[in-house]
């Protein structure tokens, strides 16, 4: 029982923590502040408890199943959720609903939970839903603007039709194996052409979670609406977890389409890439610029995964890890300057540097590891993706992605010469940095530099990925 | 014991011999729909001139008294003014759906009589998840009614239908959980099966305290369902004129008229069926000599009986209670009934697991 | 044709019609009340499956309570033919006509092809198309038992799925 207990424990956990926080709600009226901290505390209990009592299981007639290398990926993904609570706590300070704010969040991240360890496409799909549909209500929290409720419409439809097409993807799967659990899929899968349909159906919804061109159109309108912290959450947390499962479903249960998977991965990743860049380098919204850019960094992660081996499934989690750290620190400057100043626009950051030194040197170290510029760990997460990618040889797919590395360069280091080197009339007055976003920014600092200096971290992530 | 069973036993060899079985099946078939229609128009004479008598009775006033020995054929003559009026579609009316939702408000209603056990044995279609049917067809004929109200192309239709949509979803939850609480202490949702297990009792008396609560909450709940007073919201006169049926007239009209106290006879049936026992008479412990006396009355009666009963209740209420403001009723529904009838279903399925009941 | 293949054709033709009558109908209202038609189409297919339970609950679920709140919000939106955007061009539909087109196609010929493949092998049929083993999966007793012990887990987490996404719905909703 305890043991049983046990291999649920980062579920069990955040069930908790969403309980706690509907008792304080309940309870008599606290202010913003106090909540936030509570809230705070609690998720960092939740990040720390994540790395001990590690067990491996199969619980529920192989509905939930636990491993490290699971218990690691949700570990990143609750401290994405911590780093991005205290990011948000300038915003949520002055919020009407900040406890619902949290409720829906962390049910969220529970559904992301299940998705991970789900060892059943049923279990896989529940979480999947669980993790969009209460974040299409939080896209709105910015309750007055239209733009937000725009933003949560655009996601939820979008997100219901690709919850259609894997349903879709699912049922023919469930048609042609007669199975769903995933240990017993790969036996059954054997390549006919209705599940190669079934299974271009499935990456169809994959893609549209995870922003691939061509499914990608959603993602700018509903980065820009949404309120900054859900936009990271949006961009980070949820797009890492989907990237999880789709890597470590790839790679088990659709392992006999290996060869048809190839084919797709290749394509989109170079439609991703190129997409993501050319739309990246016109646009002004920073929040638009974000969410282009991360298309084109899922284009790189796509080619790591389509390497097909032990270090393709070790750089994506490496990459993902990264990532969560480098596009954190960016969008935590950019939540700070919006909730203060309400100025979203790449134009308004120029003279960035002038008032506030210490934000603009952050944000050009995230850019830089966005960029994948050499001492940041961006550079080397992009370098292990290709690397991964090249094992297939495929070289023309690595030379295109060289190539677009350079042209992300442009558009990054134009932003930094915003900040650095334009002149601006009226640059953003000074930002306040309260305790909880500085910290957020100094851990991303840290693990912006640290992931990628510091080898432990991908050699532990190595030890834990299974070969291929 | 006086039996339908041997009559209908005799019914069915006599076909199977002399038409095969294709041909008895169609004959059946007739049989059943001819009686189906016959029993519909029986219902709707005999319950509008009951409606009316009740009411009479209530305002202390005489009702109808001129057609016929004490009023007993008003009904039918009303029925042939209607026929013989004109049937109108209002100008801008979506014509088709205008004159298709009577019928399909009729359909639902004749669907319904399909499970229902009139008398031992008597039963048109004995499918083993009778209750549940009955929920799902009952919840159709709500799509005829925003059909009706949408349809007339006026306002005040638009507003009955909506409020009588917003009634019927809303009302069909405490209504589908009293109709668990039955189902959980039989453990079958096969009416002849729940008519069965009250051969020793019926689950009013059997379920203690929370079948009597269950029962409470049915008999509001269905009110509301067929959109009776004291929750004629749909058609408040003050309000809303006739609500969704105000543009219909003529035959379109009595079909509506039909459907609804059709619709009464048959959640009046169900809660019969459920709680106080279906066909079973009334037997009372080890009064041997008092429970044979009860079962020298026929099954129909005993059936019939019990479902009358609950209509002159239903009709009661009608003459007794002001009608409710919308709010008040959706308050009535989400804050009170259905949380009690949620808790109640939890206390009867733990009586159900311990096997407290007799 | 035996019976049971009449109603087959019969359903799946009201199902068909109605879906392409959801799509081609100007008014809004329509469309849902042919969706309700194809719901009703379904739980016919349902029942030739011998899934009562499965039938009666598409019943209550959609055409009962969804689509009556589908039908609540177009009606009193009052959209008709006038308030619908204005079409796309010819070019975009032949487009869309021609894609639609390639993607029933391949559909087609994907199951075909695995029908063949099934006659091919023969005896191991279970790899193409799942088998019905036992009728009676779809009685409300045998759907209970799997329900809350094989997949119970599902079962729950979909009553959270619920209950966040009224939390949200809630907390978007309210007035002040």
């Amino acid at each position: 029982m305890l043991n049983a207990l046990l291999l649920m424990k980062q579920e069990l956990a955040v069930v908790a923590i969403i309980f706690i926080l509907l008792i304080l709600k309940l309870g008599k009226d606290r202010s913003n502040v106090t909540f936030l901290n509570i809230v705070n505390t609690l998720l960092l209990l939740n990040v720390v408890a994540g790395f001990f009592w590690n067990s491996e299981g199969v619980l529920f007639n192989e509905m939930f199943r636990t491993n490290p290398l699971m218990i690691l990926e949700k570990n990143i993904l609750s401290l994405g959720t911590l780093i991005i609570s205290m990011q948000s706590y300038s915003w949520l300070k002055t919020h009407k609903h900040v406890p619902e704010f949290y409720i829906l969040l962390l049910s969220t991240l529970l559904g992301m939970f299940f998705m991970i360890s789900g060892g059943n496409l049923l279990m896989f799909y529940l979480g999947l839903e669980l993790s969009t549909i209460p974040l299409a209500a939080v896209a709105n929290f910015d309750l007055t603007k239209r733009q937000s409720s725009e933003a949560a419409m655009k996601l939820i439809i979008s997100s219901a039709f690709s919850s259609g097409l894997l349903l879709f993807g699912m049922s023919m799967l469930y048609g042609t194996t007669g199975t769903l659990i995933f240990s017993q899929l790969p036996a059954a899968l054997n390549g006919s052409d209705l599940q190669i349909f079934a299974f271009v159906l499935l990456m169809a919804g994959f893609a549209f979670k995870i922003s691939v061109v061509p499914f990608h159109l959603w993602t700018a309108d509903v980065y820009e609406g949404a309120p900054v912290a859900v936009t990271s959450y949006l961009s980070v947390i949820s797009k890492g977890a989907v990237l999880f499962v789709f890597v470590s479903v790839l790679y088990t249960v659709f392992k006999p389409l290996a060869g048809a998977w190839y084919n797709m991965l290749f394509l989109l990743s170079l439609l991703t890439i190129i997409i993501g860049n050319l739309f990246a380098l016109r646009q002004d919204n920073f929040k638009r610029f974000l969410a282009f850019s991360s298309i084109a960094q899922v284009g790189f992660i796509l080619i790591g995964i389509s390497g097909s081996s032990q270090l393709g499934s070790t750089s994506v989690i490496y990459f993902v890890l990264i990532y969560i750290f480098s596009n954190l620190a960016a969008f935590g400057v950019v939540i700070l300057v919006s909730a203060i100043t309400g100025k979203e626009s790449i134009s308004d950051y120029k003279g960035f540097y002038k008032t506030n030194p210490v934000l603009a040197w952050i944000l050009t170290i995230a850019l830089f590891s966005l960029a994948g510029v050499p001492p940041t760990a961006g550079f080397f997460g992009k370098f292990f993706l290709l690397m991964a990618g090249a094992a297939k040889a495929n070289w023309m797919l690595i030379t295109i992605a060289a190539l677009n590395m350079v042209i992300s360069f442009y558009y990054y280091l134009r932003v930094v010469k915003a900040i650095f080197m334009d002149k601006n009339e009226q640059p953003i007055e000074r930002v306040a940095m309260p305790l909880m976003p500085r910290l957020a920014l100094y851990v991303c600092i840290i693990g912006i530099i640290a992931t990628g200096l510091v080898s432990y971290v991908y050699d532990y992530i190595h030890s834990l990925t299974a070969p291929f | 014991m006086f039996s339908l069973k041997s009559i209908t036993d005799s019914i069915q060899v006599w076909l199977s011999a002399n038409l095969g079985a294709t041909g008895a099946l169609i004959a059946q078939c007739v049989i059943v729909i001819l009686l189906a229609i016959a029993l519909f128009a029986v219902l709707g004479l005999v319950l509008v001139l009951m409606e009316r008598k009740v009411a009479a009775r209530m305002q202390v006033r005489l009702g109808p008294n001129r057609v016929g020995p004490w009023g007993s054929m008003q009904t039918a003559a009303d029925t042939l003014k209607l026929i013989v009026k004109e049937g109108l579609t209002p100008d801008g009316a979506d014509k088709f759906l205008f004159n298709l939702a009577p019928y399909i408000v009729m359909i639902v209603a004749m669907l319904l009589l399909a499970p229902i056990a009139y008398a031992n044995n008597f039963q048109i279609w004995d499918i083993n998840i009778g209750v549940l049917y009955v929920t799902a067809v009952s919840s159709l004929g709500v799509i005829g009614i925003l059909m009706a109200g949408w349809a007339s192309n006026n306002n005040y239709s638009l507003l009955g239908a909506m409020r009588s949509g917003a009634q019927i979803v809303s009302y069909e939850l405490s209504a589908g959980l009293a109709i668990l609480t039955i189902v959980v202490l039989t453990g079958s949702l096969q009416i002849s099966e729940i008519v069965q297990s009250q051969a020793d009792g019926w689950w009013i008396f059997k379920g203690h305290i929370p079948a009597i609560i269950a029962f409470i909450i049915f008999i509001i709940a269905v009110t509301a369902e067929t959109n009776r007073a004291p929750f004629d919201l749909a058609e408040a006169e003050s309000e809303l004129t006739a609500g969704f049926h105000t543009e219909y007239s003529g035959m379109k009209f009595a079909l509506f008229f039909l459907a609804e106290y059709i619709n009464i006879f048959i959640v009046c049936a169900i809660g019969a069926t459920l709680f106080l026992g279906g066909w079973m008479p009334l037997h009372i412990g080890n009064w041997q000599a008092f429970n044979h006396i009860m079962d020298y009355i026929p099954s129909s009666v005993w059936f019939f009986g019990k479902v009358f009963f609950l209509i002159f209740l239903i009709m009661w209420f009608r003459w007794t209670f002001p009608r409710l403001r919308v709010d008040q009723l959706l308050n009535l529904e989400w804050k009170y009934l259905l949380p009690i009838s949620l808790f109640n279903l939890l206390l009867v399925t733990m009586i159900a697991i311990l096997g407290w009941h007799f | 044709m035996s019976l049971v293949e009449i109603i087959f054709w019969f359903l799946s033709g009201l199902a068909l019609i109605s879906a392409i009558m959801v799509l081609l109908s100007k008014n809004p209202v329509h469309s849902v009340l042919w969706l309700i038609a194809v719901f009703f189409a379904i739980s016919g297919h349902y029942i030739l499956l011998n899934a009562q339970f499965l039938a009666i609950v598409n019943l209550i679920v959609y055409a009962g309570a969804i689509m009556v709140l589908f039908l609540f919000v177009i009606m009193l939106m009052n959209q008709n033919a006038e308030t619908e955007p204005r079409s796309k061009s010819t070019w975009i539909k032949l487009a869309g006509a021609i894609a639609g087109g390639c993607l029933l196609i391949v559909v087609v010929a994907a199951v075909r092809d695995s029908e063949n493949l099934i006659q091919n092998i023969g005896g191991k049929a279970y790899a193409k198309t799942a088998v019905t083993t036992h009728g009676e999966i779809g009685l409300i007793e045998n759907l209970g038992r799997v329900l809350f012990t094989q997949y119970v887990v599902p079962f729950e987490i979909s009553s959270v799925l619920f209950l966040s996404a009224m939390v949200g719905a809630v907390v978007i909703g309210k007035k002040d």
